[in-house]
């Protein structure tokens, strides 16, 4: 399914929850809103599925008008999925019925599954491999096999949109890891549209074809993994995506210089955006960074906090300009002075 | 906008319009919405304004008339005395019984604690005159008590019933459980590392009771003394059996004598001390409130259910003795009142030859008002029950998942006159419905449907509050997922919303049916020939002497009450095992 969201706002009484958010979402694509609680990622979620009405602005999905200021198709009516959650199982249905539920109760239900509903639910609980529980009830489940109804119930119907509200948060961080390929390994085999909320960078990089990065309501960058990434648009990106630190410094075309040093050193920054060459920054990622002994040439740094993360190093560093966040494989002491230069992108 | 349409479809239904979409329909929701809200103040909210207006309207216009003649009478004051006599000194037997029940429930490790916990509401559950009748038979000279004096004295008589002890003693018998509920739960929920906290601290014990756990449990047994503080005041029926054949009388009692007494003629006075009652129950309802409020601010921490002291080998002797307390104060007056009712004469003693079925006999097929009063009181009990949980669980819906200003107002309005004392609204109701219109007398009032507006407006509230709990524990998302998954209003509430809360309900219904079945205060005012209730029935048995057929008919209100816990206690099993976990 294609959506077109035009123009589109929504205000709770004084509150701007979205400001005029325009945004193309293609068939069959995995689009990942990734944004801190508030910014209205939820809000647009649910406007998809049907449960908020815009106050501005239009929704179209398949060409068709969805939503307006003044029109509201039911979510019963749109031909979605949706995972909730805290799963939002019913707690008086069986596995089966679960699955069931959306094949017989939705009217967009093609024949063919209709038609032949225990062999698809077969299928769906195969494909989530919760075949040998179809009698449990919720509470009989794991958090990981509620998870699985959830999504097993979400694709029985064969929805051509998929909402995923933060499905993974209410898991413990190994079934995370487990869950994200199982969406992933989901995705393909459906081929469904997905649109998939979450506050977590690292879920969304992993899986999504393309970053929606929202702010206070409104899109801050929209693109793939790799440019949201390594090539954030803005402050807010740059740190809350890739916890960029902002160094402070001159920038000549391409060449910058940060402060505090003899100007000598010199960093390339073709990839870095306008904006940042605009104010003076440039955002270095942790892993950017790569450190020496003090005697080489570099921004002087004391390290004030070391954690061993078993295949490199956090640091604190404090330098003139900051205390910056930095990892790296190399061992050094607490207290030590270092210095600190700009490490050869070889991402980009 | 999912909850807006099921108002609309719901509102639709109630006015018999289809629910319009958009702006013209957003309109129409305010106009109805406000309309309902207009509804609901007239029914619930006018009849207090009547009272007050004919407590302050003398010959000539507006006068304190009323008001300065009864603080005049020596009866008033005697009367005022006397309530706070029983009032205060039935709350504290409740309140000290409460509390050690609550905190022996929920801080040790007794046995049973389930059954435990069912049998310390069994005296709460019977109306206060079953008990009351209970106790007077059992204690009375032909009761259990008497004849175990006897086995030491021949002339030892019990202590009678029929005195401002004996009313206390009931009364805090009756409201205990109130404060153990309350109590009960704040006390679970005082985190138990605070108290570790204190004893590493180097408090002991006792310091960390008073220091740690009093304080923070004093929110709790405020509201519980407060609520049983506001249960005295309302309470009707043990005064009236004990205290009128002892010339003890407290506020609602004298209102009912002044009333039954004196007729219309006396509806301005009694309008006049039901205001001064009236003030006193609003009074104590909002310190109730605000002293529950405080429970909530320190409502953080979860139910913990697992016992802190070990009783070690006292463990059996103290569940013995509470078991024996519960079984002396309810099942053996209940035991002594059945055996009454067995005998072929008062007076005779309780032997196989003197035993016979006849009094139920009597009451069921030979006296005809009996049976009338027992189909009165199961009509009006059904018919409300069924209104009450249409529209209380409608409107219990609405005030969930439509919280604003005019769903909080209808809540208010409808829980107002089960705030008030019974007997207050009991003359309330009179006031308005004789002539609803001035000049027009529609004929409610002097029939059997004044009773059942009545039941409605003073029951509504406990339907409302059990619909209010059970939808608080349904997540939104579970209606959002039925709708997500192609359900549409109707098919959400067949196949996810009735079967979860369908158990819910039922006992909100079941309390209503209860309560309405066995109602007294309210009837004793409001019932006319040919629509006297079972209570109305009991109370004249009794008060005629007819010990016999007045503790038969209350025998088997008990059994009326037990069969319907059995049922649902067997809904709620059956509902388990599928798997929903009741709360």
């Amino acid at each position: 399914m294609s959506i077109q969201i035009v123009e589109v706002s929504k205000r709770f009484g004084h509150f701007q929850a979205l400001n005029t958010l325009n945004l193309n979402i293609a068939t069959g694509e995995f689009v990942a809103i990734l944004g801190p609680s508030g910014c209205g990622k939820t809000t647009l979620l649910r406007m998809l599925a049907g449960f908020e009405q815009p106050t501005a602005g239009e929704i179209h999905m398949n060409q068709t008008l969805v939503a307006s200021a003044s029109f509201n198709l039911p979510p019963e009516k749109r031909r979605i999925g949706m995972v909730f959650q805290a799963f939002a199982l019913w707690p008086h249905m069986n596995v089966t019925e679960h699955v069931r539920f959306p094949i017989r109760h939705h009217k967009e239900t093609p024949a063919a599954i209709r038609e032949k509903e225990q062999e698809r639910i077969t299928n769906v609980l195969q494909m989530v491999g919760l075949s040998k529980h179809s009698t449990r009830m919720p509470h009989e489940l794991s958090g990981g096999q509620k998870q699985r109804v959830a999504i097993a119930r979400a694709i029985a119907a064969e929805p051509s949109l998929l909402l995923m509200d933060e499905p993974l948060s209410s898991l413990d961080a190994m079934l995370r890891m487990d869950m994200r390929k199982e969406i992933q390994s989901i995705h393909r085999q459906t081929g469904t549209a997905i649109v998939y909320v979450t506050h977590d960078q690292g879920e969304a990089l992993a899986m999504a074809d393309r970053i929606i990065v929202m702010k206070d309501g409104h899109i801050e960058q929209v693109g793939t993994p790799q440019d949201i990434y390594l090539r954030p648009q803005t402050e807010f990106v740059a740190q809350f995506v890739s916890k960029a630190n902002l160094v402070r410094g001159n920038w000549n075309h391409d060449q910058f210089t940060p402060l505090y040093t003899d100007g000598r050193i010199q960093w390339e920054g073709s990839q870095v955006a306008d904006y940042f060459k605009a104010c003076g920054k440039y955002p270095v990622r942790p892993d950017q960074f790569q450190l020496s002994a003090s005697h080489v040439p570099g921004i002087s740094g004391k390290v004030t906090n070391v954690q061993f993360q078993g295949k490199e190093f956090h640091y604190h560093i404090e330098t003139e300009d900051g205390v910056w966040e930095i990892s790296s494989p190399q061992p050094f002491q607490l207290h030590s002075t270092v210095s600190l230069n700009l490490l050869r992108d070889d991402l980009t | 906008m999912m909850e807006s349409k099921t108002i609309n479809a719901a509102r639709g239904e109630l006015t018999g319009k289809k629910a319009l979409p958009s702006l013209p329909g957003l309109l129409t929701k305010r106009i109805i919405g406000l309309l309902l809200l207009i509804f609901l103040f007239l029914l619930f909210v006018l009849p207090i304004g009547k009272l007050i207006y004919l407590s302050v309207q003398g010959t000539g216009g507006f006068s304190l008339q009323h008001y300065t003649e009864m603080l005049r009478q020596d009866r008033l004051w005697s009367t005022l005395i006397d309530t706070f006599i029983i009032v205060v000194g039935s709350s504290v037997v409740s309140i000290i019984l409460g509390v050690a029940a609550a905190w022996l429930m929920a801080y040790t490790d007794l046995l049973h604690k389930k059954a435990l916990h069912m049998a310390m509401l069994l005296s709460f559950i019977l109306p206060s005159y079953v008990l009351t009748l209970s106790w007077s038979s059992f204690m009375g000279s032909q009761g259990l008590a008497a004849q175990f004096l006897r086995l030491f004295h021949p002339d030892a008589t019990p202590w009678s019933m029929y005195s401002y002890g004996g009313i206390i003693f009931v009364m805090g018998i009756h409201h205990f459980p109130l404060v153990y509920l309350l109590t009960v739960d704040v006390l679970k929920k005082i985190p138990r590392d605070l108290e570790w906290a204190t004893r590493a601290s180097g408090a002991g014990r006792w310091k960390t009771f008073t220091l740690v756990t009093l304080p923070l449990a004093l929110p709790g047994l405020t509201a519980g003394g407060l609520l049983v503080f506001l249960a005295s005041l309302d309470n009707f029926g043990i005064p009236a059996f004990l205290g009128i054949p002892a010339h003890i009388s407290v506020l609602s009692t004298l209102i009912y004598e002044e009333i039954i007494g004196f007729g219309p003629s006396a509806f301005a006075r009694g309008a006049a001390l039901s205001v001064l009652l009236g003030l006193f129950a609003i009074i104590g309802t909002l310190l109730q409130w605000l002293s529950v409020r405080k429970i909530r601010a320190v409502d953080t921490v979860v139910i913990d259910h697992s016992p802190r002291y070990t009783l070690g080998k006292h463990r059996r002797w103290v569940s013995a003795g509470i078991w024996t307390f519960l079984i002396v104060i309810t099942i053996v007056p209940l035991v002594s009142m059945v055996a009454i009712s067995l005998k072929k004469a008062y007076g005779l003693p309780f032997q196989a030859a003197n035993l016979t079925l006849s009094n139920y006999a009597f009451i069921l097929f030979d006296n005809p008002k009996v049976w009338e009063s027992i189909q009165n009181s199961l009509l009006l009990s059904v018919s409300t029950t069924i209104i009450c949980l249409l529209l209380g669980s409608l409107l219990a819906y609405v005030r969930v998942r439509k919280p604003s200003w005019m769903t909080k107002s209808a809540e208010l309005a409808v829980a107002l006159p089960y705030t008030l004392p019974g007997i207050v609204f009991g003359l309330c109701m009179i006031l308005t419905w004789m002539e609803p219109i001035p000049g027009w007398n529609p004929g409610i009032y002097g029939t059997i449907r004044i009773l059942f507006i009545a039941y409605v407006c003073r029951f509504l509230i406990l339907q409302v509050r059990a619909g209010i709990t059970a939808f608080t524990q349904i997540d939104t998302s579970m209606e959002e997922a039925a709708h997500i998954f192609g359900a549409g209003t109707w098919r959400k509430w067949i196949s996810i919303l009735l079967p979860l809360l369908l158990p819910a309900l039922l006992s909100g219904a079941f309390l209503v049916f209860l309560t309405a079945l066995t109602e007294l205060t309210v009837s004793a005012l409001l019932w006319s020939s040919g629509s006297q209730t079972i209570g109305v029935t009991i109370f004249s048995f009794e008060q005629a002497g007819s010990t016999l057929y007045s503790t038969a008919l209350s025998s088997l209100i008990v059994i009326v009450i037990v069969a319907g816990m059995a049922i649902l206690h067997f809904i709620q099993k059956l509902q388990s095992k599928k798997g929903v976990q009741p709360q």
